[in-house]
């Protein structure tokens, strides 16, 4: 039977087989999970339920309106708020990715103060008072040395109060240097605009009504000026109407997202946008098309414009010049718009005069599809053409005695002639409110940092509006993640740490009282305001994201005269720095529609998301001309070196069909050397190729300045791209006609 | 060799009950709470209603722990002085939630709005078991998705066996 020995390895085996279940049963169990309340519940949160919250997009300057889905406290999607007039529910990529701006891994999540050397990149945590007062400090030190002028304030495009209350804190200290600088501001476009027209504001262009749409390098369905409204517009235009399908001809030596929508895609001359205008204009006169009064004084202006000569000049053929006079003309409800293409180059605000003169000829102006004006933009006088030129000359000759930087980068969008980088290292003191850690902030001394647009408030008054005033509210949807301020909370500590005119210049305790106070002002003066009371009022305004009382369109008129465009005009194609010879190829730049002006590399959903052109992510890339590659012996994925006179980068080569065969293009906002681990050391800043041209009135860079030479070989990632081959092996699978057979 | 075939059962019978041991004994039906609230007090001997403390459960995916603050409504005079109280009274004083304990849990993939079930009147007690006579909350029901199918199938819910209504 059972003996001693057995009985034992019975009880031992037991012993196993119950620890074995005993231990299984019990990793299969789940976690205890906590079920965890609220001490008392938030008033507007019902968990499981989402708030939408109405705000502002600032991705960009366009100031589209979003709706922001908030669960328990946290923003999980933002969408096109369907009540504001500008984006009419729409929304782009940039708008879409703010989500990962707010919970991104690099942002700043507290003051810091350098330690290092500067641009080490080395700084310490300190506590907000401790901030603060260091730089209250500073500006009191200085202003007793009697040079408060030397405070620099280098902003974003700030129209709303937030930027009222900077000019304030500026004109309180004793500075009139608030800058506002981005790299696509549009200066160009502003000034042509105030000369031909003698507006202040940009007009509303009416492409939902157009029947024929001349484009001049606008690449207005991906980054121009307000991509989303004129996006929903242009929908319009093409089938939004029962009986006609609007035109698009699109004029640019690389051919855009906008391009490739285009009916027709005429790749000019590189710089010669402007004279092209010209050369329409002048056919137009010389076909008989324009029977106006002031017929003569137009024919006298532009008596020198040869078409021949144009045609040559622009490498579009004479008769398609004539052709286009004649469409234009003839066509009711035409309108011509001047993008990058035409504005950002030398001459640039003539290029875009000129295209406002055909927009008169062609009987855009005012009418219906055409021109028309905007009411004026509240808290903006004359357009200021301070830019970055400006800070670069004071800081180099040591005027600047203190910069403060509020999400502006400039560093990354100046090309290196330009020697902002040295000029920086002059600049005694720099402090940054931005968000990032982008080029600029790394060589701040001080860091306060500013919170995102989800987590503060702010406004807007849109510019270009659509035709009637636009006011957008931006509130805070979530609190901040991080130990961050809102800018307008900054200046306001900081200047009561200042004190004497400054602090008196900023009573407001904090920027929310201050941005309802001017509101309330606003409600109190408008006479057609519906609501019994301001906080009724302001209810109303938070729940529709802004406040658009009158929806009629301005009563202006909008007028051009030859008298006033004299002597505007462009005379021949923008010249290229380099000679033909040693730089054979042109280089046009562009703002890639995720990274824009480098602000959206930071975004791994941007960086993720396919070019509409090229399909390429994660990186930069060369557009070249297939048959251009192919005769330097260019394989696609290829690195290679462009080189101007002022510079080189490297990156791979995308051999792409639609650019002209003596052009290379190549998007902007990649090559950051500092802006958080998805941005650095991806691809390359093709700003390093450019001359340091600014425009002289408006200093505004311009981004088609210079020739380049291509060489096999250097350093660069790799070429990724979603797309497999883009050869369709004589399948015909999409059938194209050159525009001359057309 | 007959040995071993004894061998054998010993560990298959002593496995099985190692796991009962597991199961029942150590068992996660009725986790121990921070404090030791009865439903019966509340539910059956006050005849306090369930959506008198678990406040979202028609307007939400959650019915909603009760808030401290709600507790508190009533036991800033009621029973101040029993020892489960004062525990309630120290997390509030404290400003701290109660770390409760769940009893009834569903994995992530399942979506269970508690909206429409009461919109359908189920009872809560239906998955939730006679709470009212609960002085420690056990669950009772086992939340598998066969049984939700079964009262799916029954009740003839529309669209009551399509994949994404619950898996979405």
């Amino acid at each position: 039977m059972l003996n001693r020995r057995d009985f034992l390895r019975l009880i031992g085996l037991g012993g196993v087989g119950t620890g074995a279940g005993f231990a299984l049963s019990e990793s299969t169990k789940k976690k205890a999970a906590g079920l965890i309340p609220y001490v008392v519940p938030p008033e507007e949160v019902i968990p499981g339920v989402a708030n939408w919250y109405a705000s502002l997009c600032t991705q960009c300057s366009a100031g589209c309106g979003v709706i922001v889905r908030v669960m328990e406290g946290r923003a999980k999607k933002i969408e096109g708020n369907p009540s504001h007039p500008v984006n009419k529910g729409k929304l782009c990529a940039r708008g879409q990715a703010a989500l990962q701006s707010l919970y991104n891994p690099d942002r700043i999540e507290g003051p810091l103060k350098r330690t290092g050397e500067r641009g080490s990149g080395k700084f310490e945590k300190i506590s907000w008072d401790e901030g603060l007062a260091l730089l209250a400090t500073k500006l009191k030190e200085q202003r007793q040395a009697g040079s408060a002028d030397g405070l620099y304030v280098l902003t974003s495009s700030q129209r709303g109060h937030l930027g009222k209350l900077i000019d304030t804190f500026c004109k309180g200290y004793g500075t009139k240097n608030h800058i506002q600088h981005e790299l696509l501001q549009q200066r160009n476009l502003t000034l042509a605009n105030q000369i031909a027209f003698g507006i202040d504001e940009m007009p509303h262009y009416d492409i939902e009504n157009a029947n024929l749409l001349l484009s001049f390098g606008a690449d207005f369905l991906g980054t121009w000026v307000s991509p989303v409204s004129y996006a929903k517009a242009y929908g319009n235009m093409r089938q939004g109407r029962a009986t006609v399908r609007g035109k698009l001809i699109q004029f640019e030596p690389r051919m855009s997202q906008t391009g490739a929508n285009a009916d027709q895609w005429v790749p000019v001359k590189p710089g010669s946008e402007g004279l092209l205008a010209m050369g329409i204009s002048a056919a137009i006169l010389e076909g008989g098309y324009y029977k106006k009064s002031d017929r003569d004084e137009w024919a006298a202006l532009l008596k020198g414009y040869d078409i021949k000569d144009i045609a040559h000049k622009c490498d579009v053929s004479e008769e398609r010049i004539g052709e286009m006079a004649r469409l234009f003309a003839t066509t009711r409800q035409s309108l011509a718009i001047g993008g990058e293409g035409a504005a950002s180059c030398e001459g640039g605000v003539s290029n875009i005069v000129a295209i406002n003169i055909l927009n008169h000829l062609g009987g855009a102006i005012g009418r219906k599809g055409g021109v028309f004006p905007n009411p004026s933009v509240p808290l903006q006088g004359k357009p200021s053409f301070k830019g970055i030129g400006d800070v670069a000359m004071a800081a180099s000759t040591s005027r600047l005695k203190t910069l403060i930087l509020c999400n502006s980068n400039p560093l990354f969008g100046a090309p290196k002639g330009m020697k902002l980088d040295e000029a920086f290292r002059k600049i005694p003191f720099i402090a940054s409110f931005s968000t990032f850690m982008d080029e600029s902030t790394e060589t701040a001394d001080l860091i306060l940092p500013s919170s995102t647009s989800l987590e503060e408030w702010g406004d807007d008054f849109t510019e270009p509006s659509v035709r009637y005033g636009v006011a957008t509210i931006m509130q805070p949807v979530v609190s901040p993640f991080y130990d961050t301020k809102s800018a307008g909370d900054i200046f306001i500590s900081l200047a009561k740490g200042v004190g004497g005119g400054t602090a008196k210049a900023l009573p407001w305790s904090d920027f929310h009282s201050y941005l309802k106070g001017e509101w309330k002002r606003r409600y109190r003066n408008y006479r057609g305001s519906k609501e019994a009371t301001f906080e009724v009022f302001w209810n109303k305004v938070l729940a529709d994201g802004g406040w658009w009382p009158s929806q009629k369109p301005v009563s202006r008129s909008l007028s051009i005269s030859s008298r006033r465009v004299r002597g505007q005009l462009p005379t021949r194609p923008a010249r290229y720095d380099g000679d033909e010879k040693g730089f054979p190829l042109y280089l046009t730049l562009y703002p890639q529609i995720g990274y824009y002006d480098g602000r959206g590399a930071n975004l791994p959903w941007l960086q993720e998301m396919p070019d509409p052109m090229t399909s390429v992510v994660w990186g930069s890339w060369i557009e070249m001309n297939p048959k251009t590659a192919k005769g330097m012996g260019i394989k696609e994925g290829d690195v290679v070196t462009v080189e101007s006179p002022h510079g080189t980068i490297s990156a791979p080569v995308y051999h792409y069909p639609a650019i002209r065969p003596d052009t290379i293009a190549v998007p902007i906002g990649q090559g950051h050397s500092s802006y958080g681990k998805y941005a650095v050391g991806r691809g390359a800043n093709p700003i390093d190729l450019l001359p340091h041209k600014l425009d002289k009135r408006t200093g505004a860079l311009a981004l088609n300045a210079t020739r380049v030479k291509i060489t096999k070989g250097g350093s660069g990632g790799k070429l990724v791209k979603m797309e497999g081959s883009t050869d369709e092996r004589d399948r015909g699978i999409v059938k194209t006609v050159a525009p001359e057979k057309i | 060799m007959k040995k071993v075939i004894i061998y054998l059962i010993v560990i298959v019978i002593m496995f099985g009950v190692g796991f009962g041991v597991s199961d029942y004994v150590f068992s996660d039906r009725t986790p121990t709470q921070p404090i030791n609230f009865s439903h019966k007090i509340h539910a059956r001997d006050n005849e306090i209603p369930c959506m008198y403390c678990h406040i979202y459960a028609e307007r939400s995916r959650v019915s909603g722990v009760p808030n401290v603050k709600r507790c508190m409504g009533c036991h800033v005079i009621i029973k101040r002085d029993s020892p489960e109280i004062k525990k309630l009274t120290t997390y509030w004083e404290n400003e701290e939630p109660i770390p409760w304990i769940k009893v009834h849990k569903l994995p992530d993939h399942v979506y269970f709005p508690h909206k429409r079930h009461i919109k359908a009147e189920v009872r809560c007690q239906t998955c939730h078991g006679e709470v009212q006579w609960m002085d420690v909350v056990t669950r009772e029901a086992p939340l598998k998705m066969g049984w939700c199918l079964n009262c799916h199938k029954q009740r003839e819910v529309k669209n009551g066996r399509d994949c994404w209504t619950c898996h979405k």
